[in-house]
C-alpha cells in the first residue's frame, strides 16, 4: 500500500512550477524544481544539507523571490503580491524557522502571542491557545520565561509553537526537530499529525529519517537543488 | 476595541524601552510651546493695549488764537479733507483750565494764582485710524501743524512710536519662536521615533513575517507622535498659565499693569496651538516612518 500521491493540480494548494533560484555570483540553489501541494496534505522535503530544502521553504514564505519560474498559492501567482495582499497571505502560513527567530528579550507566551495579536485575535482565546500549544509541547513551565534563557531545543519548540499558535492553512517548519531530544520530537510530530487531521497542509523540510521513516506521507527529496524522486512509502512501515 | 488595546499596549512597551528620549523629547516640545505661547500672549496683549490706545489716540492741535464760529465748519473741512475723524472738539481757554484743576485734583490750588487765560486755545482731533497707520498719524499730524494758526500738534508721538517699534519686535519674536517651536517638535519627535524604530528592528522584522499589516506596526508609531504633541502642548500650556498667573499677581500695580489690562489666551488661540503642536508631532512621527520604516 502507498502513501499519498501527488495531487491533481486543480486541488493543489500550492504548485511550484520550474523554479530555479541563484544566489550571486552563480550557486545555483534550486535547478528547475516543479512540485505541487494538495490542500491539506502533509510532506516531508528531505535531502542533505545545502540541498535546497531552506530555500525552497524561503520561497514559500516569501522570503526570497525565485530566480525563473512560477509559484501559485491558491492559484495566485505570488511574486504579484504585495502590500496588505502579502500581509494578508503571510498570516495564513505559520513558519518555524530553522534559526527560530524569536524576540529574546520577550517570554516564552509573549512570543506565541504574537501571531495571534498581529490578528487581532481575542486575548482570551490567545491565552487559551498559547496554553493549549505550550501543554503539547512540553513547555507548561516556560511560559513566563525570555526565551534567552531557553536551550536550542525549548527555542525551537517555541518558534514550532507560534507557527501553529494561528491554526493557519498552511505550516512550513524547516528542521523542526534539529535540536529535539526523541521525546522532544515525538510531542512536535503528535502536534503536527493532529493539525494535519484538521485539515492543515504542512511541509517539513528535514534530514532527520527518523521523522519520516515510519510516516505515510509524501516524500520529496532535493538534491543539489534539483527534485530528484517522490518516494512513496508503505503506511505499515 | 482591540485595536486601542493593542496600541495602548504597544506603547506601554515602546515606554519602558525608550523612556529617557521620549521625557526628553516631551520636556523640548513642551519647553517650545511654552516659549512660543509666551510671546505670542505677549503680543496679542499688546495688540489689545495697542488698539485700547488707538481708540483713545487724539491729536491736539494748539492755536494762536480761538477759531471764529463762524471758521469753525472751514476749519473742520480741512482736518476732514485729510482723512477721516471721529470727532473734532475746539477748546477754550477757559475748559482747558477748567479740565487741568480736574486733572490736578486736590493739588489743583497750585492754580490759585494764575490767570484762567493762560493755556492757549486748541482743537482736540479723534482719528478714525488706529496705531496700526503710524506713518499716517505722523503725515496727519504735520498736516494739522500746517494749517493757518496753528503753533504746535502734540500726540505723545515719542511714545507711540516705540510702543509702535515694540510691537513689530514682538512680531519678529513671535515668529522666530513660531519657528524653533516648528524645528524642535519635528525634528525631535522624528529622532525619537527613530531610536524607538532601531530599538524594535528585530521586533518589526519578526512581525513582517508574521503578516503584521501596515496599521498594526505604523499605528503605535504615529499615536506615540501624536501624544508627544498632545502632551507636550499641554504641558507648555499649563506652565504659560502659571507663569500668566504668576506675572498677574506680581507685576499689577497702579502704574504699568494699569496700562494693560493682561488676559489669558482666548481658546480659540489655545485650540490652535493644541493643533499645530498635534500637526507637527505628527509630522515629525511620519517623516520618521517613511524613513527608517518600510513595511
Amino acid at each position: 500500500m502507498t502513501s499519498d500521491t501527488a495531487p491533481p493540480i486543480d486541488t493543489a494548494l500550492i504548485d511550484i512550477v520550474k523554479v530555479t533560484k541563484t544566489y550571486p555570483p552563480d550557486i545555483m540553489a534550486l535547478d528547475e524544481v516543479s512540485l505541487a501541494v494538495g490542500h491539506g496534505e502533509m510532506i516531508f522535503l528531505t535531502g542533505v544539507s545545502g540541498a535546497g530544502k531552506t530555500t525552497l521553504l524561503k520561497l514559500l514564505c516569501f522570503l526570497e523571490s525565485p530566480t525563473m519560474g512560477l509559484i501559485e498559492m491558491d492559484k495566485k501567482d505570488i511574486s504579484k503580491l504585495s502590500g496588505h495582499a502579502l500581509q494578508k497571505m503571510r498570516q495564513h502560513i505559520g513558519v518555524a524557522y530553522q534559526d527560530f527567530r524569536l524576540l529574546s528579550k520577550q517570554t516564552v507566551y509573549q512570543n506565541i502571542a504574537l501571531a495571534m495579536e498581529v490578528r487581532y485575535e481575542n486575548p482570551k482565546k490567545i491565552k487559551q491557545r498559547v496554553l493549549e500549544l505550550l501543554a503539547n509541547l512540553g513547555l507548561a513551565d516556560k511560559i513566563h520565561t525570555p526565551t534567552s534563557k531557553l536551550s536550542r531545543g525549548e527555542q525551537q519548540r517555541v518558534s514550532i509553537a507560534r507557527a501553529c499558535a494561528n491554526k493557519p492553512p498552511l505550516i512550513l517548519a524547516d528542521e523542526p526537530t534539529g535540536n529535539l531530544d526523541p521525546a522532544a520530537t515525538s510531542l512536535v510530530m503528535d502536534l503536527f499529525n493532529r493539525l494535519h487531521e484538521e485539515g492543515t497542509t504542512i511541509i517539513i523540510a528535514t534530514h532527520d529519517q527518523a521523522i519520516w521513516q515510519k510516516s505515510s506521507h509524501r516524500i520529496v527529496n532535493l538534491e543539489n537543488g534539483k527534485l530528484q524522486e517522490i518516494i512513496k512509502v508503505n503506511f505499515d512501515l | 476595541m482591540r485595536y486601542i488595546s493593542f496600541i495602548l499596549g504597544q506603547l506601554a512597551r515602546n515606554s519602558r524601552h525608550g523612556w529617557a528620549s521620549q521625557v526628553m523629547t516631551l520636556f523640548t516640545v513642551s519647553l517650545s510651546v511654552l516659549i512660543f505661547s509666551f510671546f505670542f500672549l505677549i503680543y496679542t496683549n499688546m495688540q489689545k493695549a495697542s488698539s485700547r490706545l488707538g481708540n483713545e489716540l487724539r491729536l491736539i492741535v494748539y492755536l494762536e488764537q480761538e477759531v471764529p464760529a463762524a471758521f469753525r465748519q472751514e476749519f473742520k473741512k480741512k482736518i476732514t479733507d485729510f482723512d477721516r475723524v471721529e470727532k473734532i472738539a475746539f477748546i477754550s481757554k477757559e475748559e482747558a483750565f477748567a479740565r487741568l484743576t480736574r486733572q490736578l485734583g486736590q493739588e489743583s490750588d497750585v492754580l490759585e494764582d494764575l490767570d484762567p487765560s493762560f493755556l492757549p486755545y486748541s482743537v482736540e482731533i479723534f482719528p478714525s485710524n488706529n496705531l496700526k497707520s503710524l506713518a499716517r498719524i505722523k503725515d496727519f499730524s504735520d498736516y494739522l501743524g500746517s494749517l493757518p494758526g496753528a503753533v504746535k500738534v502734540q500726540y505723545g508721538q515719542e511714545w507711540i512710536e516705540r510702543f509702535g517699534y515694540f510691537i513689530s519686535l514682538l512680531r519678529i519674536i513671535v515668529l522666530l519662536s513660531g519657528a524653533l517651536l516648528i524645528l524642535t517638535s519635528v525634528f525631535m519627535v522624528s529622532y525619537t521615533i527613530r531610536l524607538t524604530l532601531e530599538s524594535r528592528q528585530e521586533e518589526l522584522e519578526i512581525l513582517r513575517f508574521l503578516g503584521a499589516t501596515d496599521r498594526y506596526i505604523r499605528g503605535p508609531v504615529m499615536v506615540e507622535g501624536f501624544l508627544l504633541g498632545l502632551f507636550g502642548a499641554f504641558s507648555g500650556l499649563l506652565s504659560l498659565f502659571f507663569l500668566f498667573q504668576w506675572i498677574k499677581n506680581h507685576f499689577s500695580g497702579p502704574v504699568f499693569m494699569n496700562l494693560f489690562e493682561l488676559s489669558f489666551l482666548p481658546l480659540a488661540n489655545i485650540g490652535t496651538i493644541f493643533l499645530i503642536s498635534l500637526l507637527l508631532c505628527s509630522s515629525g512621527s511620519l517623516i520618521s516612518i517613511r524613513k527608517y520604516l518600510k513595511v
